[in-house]
């Protein structure tokens, strides 16, 4: 008869584990190649063992979905383009959380790609041809090829005969390499990613511009969020260079860790977003679409 | 049946083209409007690599997305057909199938209507929004692996008749073979009885419980009975035999004993009396006459029996001079003597002829009265010599006909009874043929055949 109280008492759920507490989320863009579900299964049970709550990735297709999201409150965090980091927001709803550290540096470029056999060798080669950017909010994939259009005071529609939106980096790589698209602004991150993991795609391809180095594309944290959950996951995202699983985790991300950088580190996208008229270039665009 | 089929899966597959297009159709417009070349380029792709089960089967050769303006605004080949140029057939044909996709306003099928491995079938369907023409979608389907299947089922058809053919012949022969087997039996035991090989028969083996293995069980009675009759037959012929043998044994010694008590009787007597002229005188004679008889039966017996030999042939001109011969043997009878000889005179007969026609004539002379008719006809028949010796004698009664070639038979108080068996020996031995025909009162007809022997022979 004890022994059936003894066994009754064991099996007694422990009532703390019962928290009804809200799971983090943490929202991803094609900053990160998002396809690899797998990873993010173990990424996220990784930082619910070393954070203690539940973690939740959610994915949106473009990087203004995530960051309507982060306005709206749906998420905590997100890793983000640094151009909508840069952009002026009233009021302001993200901070900077860290920045993930890439070949030693927390730098990234963005690449102009075209197809290997094209004769095409110069930006300006690719006038009048079908063009593939990533993301209207992207930096790399927008933002810096349309910077170098308007050094040709041209418009996107008027500089290519035709351009499209892939609002994925691996699916910009795509369109080049199958030939859909002549040309193709992509994140060096990304390409390099594919270069070693699907090198058929990346072969396709050649490199013909290589923008200067930008603040590789950073996590933010919603404002509002409770200053001790921020610091938690901004000390376990850069502690994790410490781990054995954390820095195996790193490793197939590629990457060297998460650090603290300044928000300095994004000027130079601030400079771009600043010198491209994007307002007027973004008004004609909505026109013709 | 295999065109049939061939119609059928073609069908299937300008459908399923068809429904391909649809599908692509369906989401089609709002992205085109939006201008999302990637999305319109992903869902061509998608359609054709997103089924991987059938990759290569019914493969999607083209497929494209075209303005109203036949722009391309997706196409799976993009290399060589750049987005947002017009799109330009490669040939006639091509030429032709663009036009009627780019005129059509309702969903077609496109097909090559070729029976090759370069054949397709496309599905096309027109693109509207809000009723506005936008353009058009083309999914063009190989028909190389429903060719290759095709022609592998005929193949494979023609292969199974064919089998079929082989097999169906192959058992057709053996069962003809085992049907037919008995029967070949049959028929080589029947050519045997032919042959009169009856009793060197060896029953045909019963293997069935059919027909022929019924007729095989019959056949075998029947071929035992046979053999079995054909050896009473040897019976009785052997009996026969020894029955005339006892006959001409018993004929002689009748004949030969009739004289001889005469001769010992006169001997004896001449004993007695040595010197008596008279009985010599009258004795003498006796004697002559009874060893001349003697000696004549011994003779004619000779004759009989001992034919076998004097294969020598003659010609048919010696049998011609008989009729002098017969007419002189006539002697003072009036008789009407009719020779008519019809043969070829170059004929070469067998030499015993001769005594045949001669005995025949003897026979028809003596027995016809004063003033008859004998007339002897010869003519050929094939491979025949017919002699025809008629009389209108007194006819031979019906009751001795069947005894007239018997040795010993005779109707004449002086005769021998050996002529007719003779002339039946003679003509037994040339594998002739003798026949009677007699009525009595109106006269008696002789009618011999015997085989003739070829001049060449002579």
């Amino acid at each position: 008869m004890r022994l059936i109280y003894f066994c009754l008492l064991l099996w007694l759920p422990p009532t703390y584990a019962a928290t009804p507490e809200q799971p983090i989320r943490f929202g991803l863009t094609a900053v990160v190649l998002t396809e690899n579900l797998r990873f993010l299964d173990q990424w996220s049970q990784y930082l619910e063992q070393k954070m203690g709550r539940q973690i939740e990735f959610v994915l949106r297709k473009s990087y203004r979905e995530v960051m309507d999201l982060v306005t709206a409150g749906g998420i905590e965090f997100a890793w983000i383009c640094g151009y909508p980091y840069v952009q002026k927001r009233t009021p302001e709803s993200l901070a900077l959380l860290t920045v993930p550290v890439y070949r030693g540096a927390p730098r990234y470029h963005s690449y102009i790609i075209v197809h290997h056999s094209s004769p095409y060798t110069r930006f300006t080669d690719l006038q009048d041809k079908i063009f593939a950017f990533s993301d209207p909010d992207s930096n790399s994939g927008f933002l810096y090829p349309l910077s170098l259009i308007t050094e040709h005071n041209k418009g996107t529609e008027s500089f290519f005969r035709h351009s499209f939106f892939t609002f994925n980096h691996a699916e910009t790589v795509q369109a080049v390499s199958e030939q859909v698209a002549d040309g193709g602004a992509v994140d060096s991150y990304i390409w390099e990613y594919l270069a070693i993991f699907r090198p058929d795609i990346t072969q396709q391809t050649r490199i013909i511009n290589k923008s200067p180095g930008f603040g590789f594309p950073p996590i933010v944290s919603r404002l509002g969020v409770d200053s001790a959950t921020v610091k938690l996951m901004k000390q376990t995202l850069e502690d994790m260079d410490q781990d054995p699983i954390g820095k195996r985790l790193l490793a197939r991300l590629k990457l060297d860790g998460f650090d603290h950088y300044p928000d300095s580190l994004f000027n130079g996208i601030r400079a771009l977003a600043n010198t491209t008229k994007r307002n007027e270039l973004m008004t004609q665009m909505i026109a013709t679409d | 049946m295999i065109v049939q089929d061939w119609k059928r899966f073609h069908d299937v597959l300008g459908e399923k083209a068809l429904l391909l297009s649809e599908s692509i159709a369906a989401t089609t417009p709002k992205a085109m409007l939006r201008k999302d070349y990637w999305q319109l380029y992903q869902s061509l792709k998608n359609m054709a690599s997103g089924r991987p089960e059938a990759k290569g089967n019914h493969g999607v050769i083209t497929a494209m997305i075209l303005d109203a303006e036949g722009r391309i605004q997706a196409h799976l080949h993009p290399a060589d057909n750049p987005m947002g140029l017009p799109f330009t057939p490669r040939n006639r044909l091509e030429q032709e199938f663009y036009e009627q996709a780019m005129s059509t306003r309702t969903p077609i099928v496109l097909s090559s209507d070729s029976f090759s491995k370069t054949g397709f079938q496309e599905g096309v369907v027109p693109l509207f929004s809000d009723q506005k023409y936008l353009g058009v979608v083309r999914v063009r389907l190989s028909i190389a692996q429903l060719y290759e299947k095709a022609t592998s089922t005929a193949i494979l058809i023609l292969a199974l008749i064919f089998c079929f053919v082989i097999i169906g012949s192959a058992l057709g022969t053996i069962v003809s073979r085992r049907m037919v087997k008995p029967l070949t039996a049959v028929t080589q035991g029947l050519e045997a009885v032919g042959r009169g090989e009856m009793t060197e028969f060896s029953p045909i083996p019963i293997k069935e419980r059919d027909e022929i293995g019924r007729l095989s069980v019959t056949f075998n009675q029947i071929m035992a009975e046979l053999a079995e009759k054909k050896m009473l037959e040897e019976e009785i012929a052997m009996n026969e035999k020894l029955v005339a043998l006892g006959r001409i044994t018993a004929g002689v010694a009748h004949e030969v004993n009739n004289p001889l008590a005469g001769l010992l009787n006169c001997i004896d007597t001449l004993r007695k009396h040595p010197n008596d002229k008279d009985l010599i005188d009258r004795y003498l004679p006796v004697i002559d006459q009874g060893l001349h008889r003697i000696k004549e039966i011994v003779h004619n017996l000779l004759v009989g029996l001992k034919i076998e030999g004097g294969d020598e042939s003659i010609s048919i001109q010696r049998i011609d001079k008989l009729h002098d011969l017969i007419a002189a043997e006539s002697g003072d009878k009036n008789i009407d003597f009719i020779w008519e000889n019809n043969t070829d005179q170059n004929l070469h007969i067998p030499g015993k002829t001769e005594q045949i026609v001669c005995n025949l004539l003897k026979n028809a002379v003596e027995i016809v009265a004063d003033g008859g008719t004998v007339i002897c006809n010869l003519h050929q028949s094939g491979p025949f010599l017919i002699i025809e010796v008629s009389d209108n004698g007194p006819g031979i009664p019906s009751n001795i006909r069947s005894k007239l070639f018997d040795p010993f038979f005779t109707t004449k108080p002086d005769g021998t009874g050996l002529g007719l068996w003779i002339i039946y020996r003679l003509v037994q031995s040339m594998e002739g043929i003798i026949e009677i025909k007699s009525e009595e009162g109106q006269g008696t007809t002789f009618h011999v055949a015997i085989p003739v022997i070829t001049k060449k022979a002579a």
